[in-house]
C-alpha cells in the first residue's frame, strides 16, 4: 500500500494520523534560541500560552532534508511506494527539502513529492484524499496523479483577529492591503494557488462568521470541508454546526492549527477549507 | 604565516569554525535584509543553525582525512538544514564531500573542482533554481576558485581570497538578477550569507582572525542603484498651483526692494535678488501676464520662463504611477475631516478628495484624483448626496473606467469600502458595495442655522438637531444627548449590530468620551467605536449597522 507522509502545516489531528497511518514531518518552531517540534513537543494549547506570556515573536522553520532522509529511510522497510504532500512550495520549504532528500534515499522504494500548493486544512483535505485512494489500493501513480488533479480545486478562507503575526512572519503577501485598518474589524485571508490573498473584512466576528459559511456556499460541488480553530473550539463547533446544513457531517472534519501554523496566524484565527468534487 | 599548499580534514575544520564564527557575527544583519522567497527575517539565524549541527559534526568525524570530516560536515548540515538557504547550504556542503571523496588532504586545484561540484549540486536540488540567489553566487565561487588555483595552485589562501572576491561582486550584484530585491532596497541575504561565511574562512587561511575580535561582517552594497518602493500613494488631489514664472531683469537703478514689495501681493514662493543693474525674479502666480507687464516697465528681460505647475505636478504623478504597483480597482473617495479621511485611507481608498457639505468639489477635482490612481477601473465614493451628480460626470471625461457608488454619507462610503472584493470584478463589486449602504443607517449631529418649523418640531437657531441619512430631521433641543438618544430611538436599535461615533473637529474629546460613554450604558452588548473625524459642522456622525 502507497504509504502517505505530509508536514505538520497540514493541521492533520495526530489521532486520525495514527488511525490512518499518516506519517507527520514536524516543522520547528523556535522562542528564541528555544526549538520544538511542531505537535510533538509543544500542542497547540500550550503554545498559545506560551505566546501570551512570551516577549520573544516566534519564528518556525520546515524539516531540513536529513529529516526527510530518516522518515523516508524508515518508510522504505515497510512499504514500496512513499507519497509526499507537503505545504505550497511558495509558502514553505518544506516541498524543496522533501524532493532533496528523495534525491538523497538509498532505497528501491519508490517515492513521489507533491506541492499542495496549499496548506492547514487544504493541505489537510488532500492529504486525506491520498490516504483514502491508497487504502483502495490505488498505486503510486494514481494517487499522485488524483492529489495533482485535485490540488487546484482546494480552497482555503480564515477570519483573523490581527493581521501582526501574519505580516512579521512575512507570508502576508498580497493580504497586506487589509493592514491598517483604524476601525475595529475581522480581516478575512484566502489561500489559493499556493498564494495568500486578500478576500475581504468583516466588522465582528459574528459577521465573519457569516463570510466563512457564504464562502462554502459558493462552491457548487463540495468533496468534504475541514473547519479548524486557534483558540476558540467552541465558535469552531458553531461553524462546523452551520455546514452541516451544506455538507453531510461525515465529509467535515474538524481540527486545530498547528503551533507552527498558529505562529503565523495569531490567536482567535477560525478557519474553513474545500475541496471541490471533481467530475 | 606561510603558505598553505595542501590542507588536511584539521584544516578544513579550523577553516569552517572560523567562517562559521564569522557568519554568526552578522547573522542579524543578514536576517534584516531577508526578502526572498519569504520575507521571513531568518536567513542569518537559519544559516548559523545549519552551520552549527555542520560543525558539531565536524568534530565527531571518525578520522581526520579531509574526505572523512566533510562527509561529516555534509551529514551535519544535511541534519541541521534550516529554511531555504540552509537547505541549499547543505547541497553545497554536500557537493564539497562528493567533490572531496577520498582525498587525504587537498590542494587549491581539489578545493576548485570541489566547488565546481557543491555549485552543480546546489542547482540539481532545486526543482526551480532562481538566479539573484546564494546559487549564482556559489556558481561565480566555483569559476572564480577554477581561474585562481590555475594561477596559484600552491597557495590556498590565495585562491580563498580570490573566490570571496568573487563572491562580493556577485552578492553586489544580485538585485539586477531578483526584481524582488531591488525593489526592497537589498543584496540576496542568503548570497550574503554564504559570503560571510566564505570571508571567515578566508580570514582564517590570511591569520586575520585574532588580529580584529570587533570586526563584523559588512553587507555588501548593491551596484544597481536601487529603487526603494512607493509604499503609499500620494495621490490626494492638492490645490492648483499656477504659474511658475522666472526672468532676468536688466535695466537702471533698479530696486529689488520695492520690486519684491509690489510683487508680494502677486503669488507665492517669491524670490527676488540682484544688484542697481540685474534683478533676478521666481514667484509662484496665477497670473504670469500682470507680472511680465510690471517688469517690462523696469527693463529689458532675459531667461524668461514660464511653466504651468499643475502640468508639472500631474507628471510629476504620472511618474509616480509607473512606480507603483498597480492595483486592479481603485477606490477614490470624497471625504472632510483629518480623521475621516483617514479612515477612508486606511480601508485602502486610492485617493482622497476633499469635500463634502457646503464644500463639494469641482468635476475637475474629481477627474484629477481618477486620473491620478494607479489603476483603470475606479469606483467613486461620493458620500454626499449633493456631490453624486458632479461625481457622475466623471465618467465620460476619462478613458477610465469609473463607476459611481452612489452614497449619500461618510458612513455609508465607509460601508460600501468594507464589503470591498478584492478578487470581484468592477461591476460586481459596484453591486455589493451599493447593497451594503442599503443596511447601515447614518445620524448626523448639527446645529440648526436658523429658527424653522419642519415636521412639527419648531427648531430655534443653535439649537442641536439630527438627521437620519441625510434627509430626515427626527430630533432637535438644547442638550446634544438628548437629540442623540432621541434619533437612535427613531432609527430604532433593536437589528443594530455595531455602532461607530466619528466626532468633529468642534467636538472636545472628553465630552465625545462621556456621551460615547452614556450611548453605551443605554445600549449595552452592542459593538461601540468612538474615532476622530476631525469633521466641521457636524458635532458626530454616527453609523448604525
Amino acid at each position: 500500500m502507497v504509504k502517505i507522509v505530509t508536514d505538520s502545516v497540514s493541521d492533520l489531528p495526530p489521532q486520525l494520523a495514527k488511525e490512518l497511518g499518516i506519517a507527520v514531518v514536524p516543522l520547528y518552531l523556535h522562542f528564541g534560541t528555544e526549538s520544538y517540534r511542531d505537535n510533538v513537543d509543544l500542542t497547540t494549547e500550550e503554545f498559545y500560552d506560551k505566546l501570551a506570556k512570551s516577549r520573544i515573536f516566534p519564528a518556525t522553520s520546515a524539516a531540513g532534508p536529513g529529516i526527510w532522509v530518516e522518515v523516508f529511510t524508515r518508510l522504505a522497510t515497510e512499504t514500496s511506494e512513499i507519497l509526499v504532500v507537503t505545504a505550497g512550495s511558495r509558502l514553505s520549504a518544506s516541498y524543496e527539502s522533501a524532493l532533496q532528500a528523495k534525491t538523497m534515499v538509498k532505497t528501491d522504494c519508490r517515492i513521489e513529492v507533491v506541492d499542495s500548493t496549499s496548506g492547514i486544512g487544504g493541505e489537510m483535505l488532500l492529504v486525506l484524499l491520498a490516504s483514502k485512494l491508497a487504502r483502495k489500493g490505488a498505486n503510486l501513480e494514481e494517487v499522485s496523479n488524483s492529489v495533482k488533479k485535485a490540488a487546484p480545486g482546494v480552497h482555503v478562507l480564515v477570519s483573523f483577529d490581527t493581521l501582526e503575526y501574519l505580516r512579521r512572519g512575512g507570508r502576508i503577501g498580497r493580504a497586506q492591503a487589509l493592514l491598517g485598518s483604524l476601525l475595529r474589524v475581522n480581516p478575512l485571508i484566502g489561500l489559493k494557488n499556493g498564494e495568500v490573498y486578500p478576500y475581504g473584512r468583516a466588522r465582528n466576528r459574528a459577521q465573519a462568521m457569516d463570510f466563512l459559511v457564504n464562502f462554502v456556499k459558493g462552491f457548487p460541488r463540495i468533496d468534504s470541508i475541514a473547519v479548524e480553530d486557534a483558540t476558540t473550539p467552541d465558535e469552531r463547533e458553531v461553524l462546523a454546526q452551520k455546514l452541516k446544513q451544506i455538507v453531510p457531517e461525515e465529509r467535515i472534519y474538524q481540527t486545530k492549527v498547528s503551533p507552527a501554523v498558529g505562529a503565523h496566524v495569531g490567536p482567535h484565527a477560525l478557519g474553513v477549507s474545500v475541496l471541490e468534487a471533481i467530475e | 604565516m606561510k603558505q598553505l599548499a595542501v590542507a588536511t580534514g584539521q584544516d578544513l575544520r579550523e577553516m569552517f569554525s572560523a567562517g562559521a564564527a564569522w557568519l554568526e557575527k552578522g547573522a542579524p544583519d543578514i536576517d534584516a535584509i531577508n526578502v526572498f522567497p519569504v520575507p521571513d527575517g531568518d536567513t542569518g539565524t537559519n544559516m548559523v543553525l545549519t552551520m552549527r549541527s555542520t560543525m558539531e559534526e565536524a568534530f565527531r568525524a571518525p578520522d581526520r582525512s579531509a574526505s572523512a570530516v566533510i562527509k561529516a560536515m555534509a551529514y551535519g548540515a544535511l541534519m541541521g538544514a534550516r529554511g531555504n538557504s540552509g537547505v541549499i547550504l547543505s547541497q553545497i556542503l554536500r557537493g564539497l564531500a562528493k567533490g572531496l571523496e577520498g582525498k587525504e588532504s587537498f590542494t587549491a586545484n581539489d578545493l576548485a573542482q570541489a566547488l565546481t561540484v557543491a555549485s552543480q549540486t546546489a542547482y540539481a536540488g532545486l526543482s526551480r533554481p532562481v538566479e539573484g540567489t546564494i546559487l549564482t553566487v556559489i556558481r561565480d565561487v566555483a569559476k572564480a576558485a577554477e581561474a585562481a588555483a590555475k594561477e596559484n595552485p600552491e597557495d590556498l589562501a590565495a585562491v580563498v581570497e580570490a573566490l570571496v572576491n568573487a563572491a562580493k561582486e556577485s552578492v553586489a550584484e544580485t538585485p539586477l538578477l531578483l526584481p524582488v530585491l531591488r525593489e526592497a532596497g537589498v543584496v540576496d541575504a542568503g548570497g550574503q550569507g554564504l559570503y560571510n561565511l566564505l570571508e571567515g574562512v578566508s580570514r582564517y587561511l590570511k591569520g586575520e582572525t585574532d588580529a580584529t575580535p570587533f570586526r563584523k561582517p559588512q553587507i555588501i552594497a548593491s551596484t544597481v542603484p536601487l529603487i526603494p518602493k512607493v509604499i503609499s500613494l500620494t495621490a490626494e488631489v492638492e490645490e492648483p498651483y499656477g504659474y511658475c514664472t522666472e526672468f532676468l531683469i536688466e535695466g537702471q537703478r533698479l530696486n529689488p526692494d520695492r520690486i519684491r514689495k509690489r510683487l508680494e501681493v502677486k503669488g507665492q514662493s517669491l524670490i527676488v535678488v540682484g544688484d542697481e543693474s540685474n534683478v533676478r525674479v521666481h514667484i509662484h502666480t496665477f497670473d504670469p501676464g500682470v507680472v511680465l507687464r510690471y517688469a517690462t516697465s523696469l527693463g529689458v528681460l532675459h531667461q524668461v520662463k514660464v511653466q504651468n505647475m499643475d502640468d508639472q505636478h500631474r507628471e510629476y504623478l504620472e511618474m509616480q504611477k509607473e512606480r507603483l504597483p498597480t492595483i486592479d480597482i481603485a477606490v477614490v473617495a470624497v471625504a472632510l475631516g483629518e480623521g475621516m479621511k483617514e479612515v477612508f485611507r486606511s480601508l485602502g481608498v486610492a485617493a482622497v478628495v476633499s469635500g463634502g457639505q457646503t464644500m463639494n468639489p469641482s468635476v475637475r477635482e474629481l477627474l484629477q484624483a481618477v486620473e491620478s490612481v494607479p489603476s483603470n477601473k475606479v469606483i467613486l465614493l461620493p458620500n454626499n448626496k449633493n456631490i453624486i451628480l458632479t461625481a457622475s460626470q466623471v465618467g465620460p471625461l476619462t478613458s477610465k473606467q469609473v463607476t459611481v457608488v452612489p452614497t449619500k454619507t461618510m458612513p455609508q462610503g465607509i460601508a460600501a469600502l468594507l464589503s470591498f472584493g478584492y478578487e470581484k470584478a468592477l461591476e460586481e463589486n459596484a453591486q455589493t458595495m451599493s447593497e451594503a449602504t442599503a443596511a447601515i443607517k447614518t445620524v448626523e449631529v448639527t446645529r440648526a442655522v436658523r429658527t424653522t418649523q419642519i415636521r412639527g418640531l419648531s427648531i430655534k437657531k443653535g439649537q442641536f438637531i439630527a438627521v437620519v441619512d441625510d434627509e430626515d430631521l427626527v430630533a432637535a433641543g438644547d442638550d446634544m444627548a438628548a437629540v442623540i438618544f432621541q434619533a437612535l430611538d427613531k432609527v430604532g436599535m433593536e437589528t443594530i449590530e455595531v455602532m461607530t461615533l466619528y466626532y468633529g473637529a468642534g467636538t472636545k474629546p472628553e465630552d465625545a468620551e462621556a456621551i460615547a460613554q452614556e450611548i453605551g450604558n443605554k445600549y449595552p452588548g452592542k459593538q461601540m467605536e468612538l474615532i476622530s473625524g476631525g469633521q466641521p459642522h457636524y458635532d458626530f456622525i454616527i453609523s448604525l449597522e
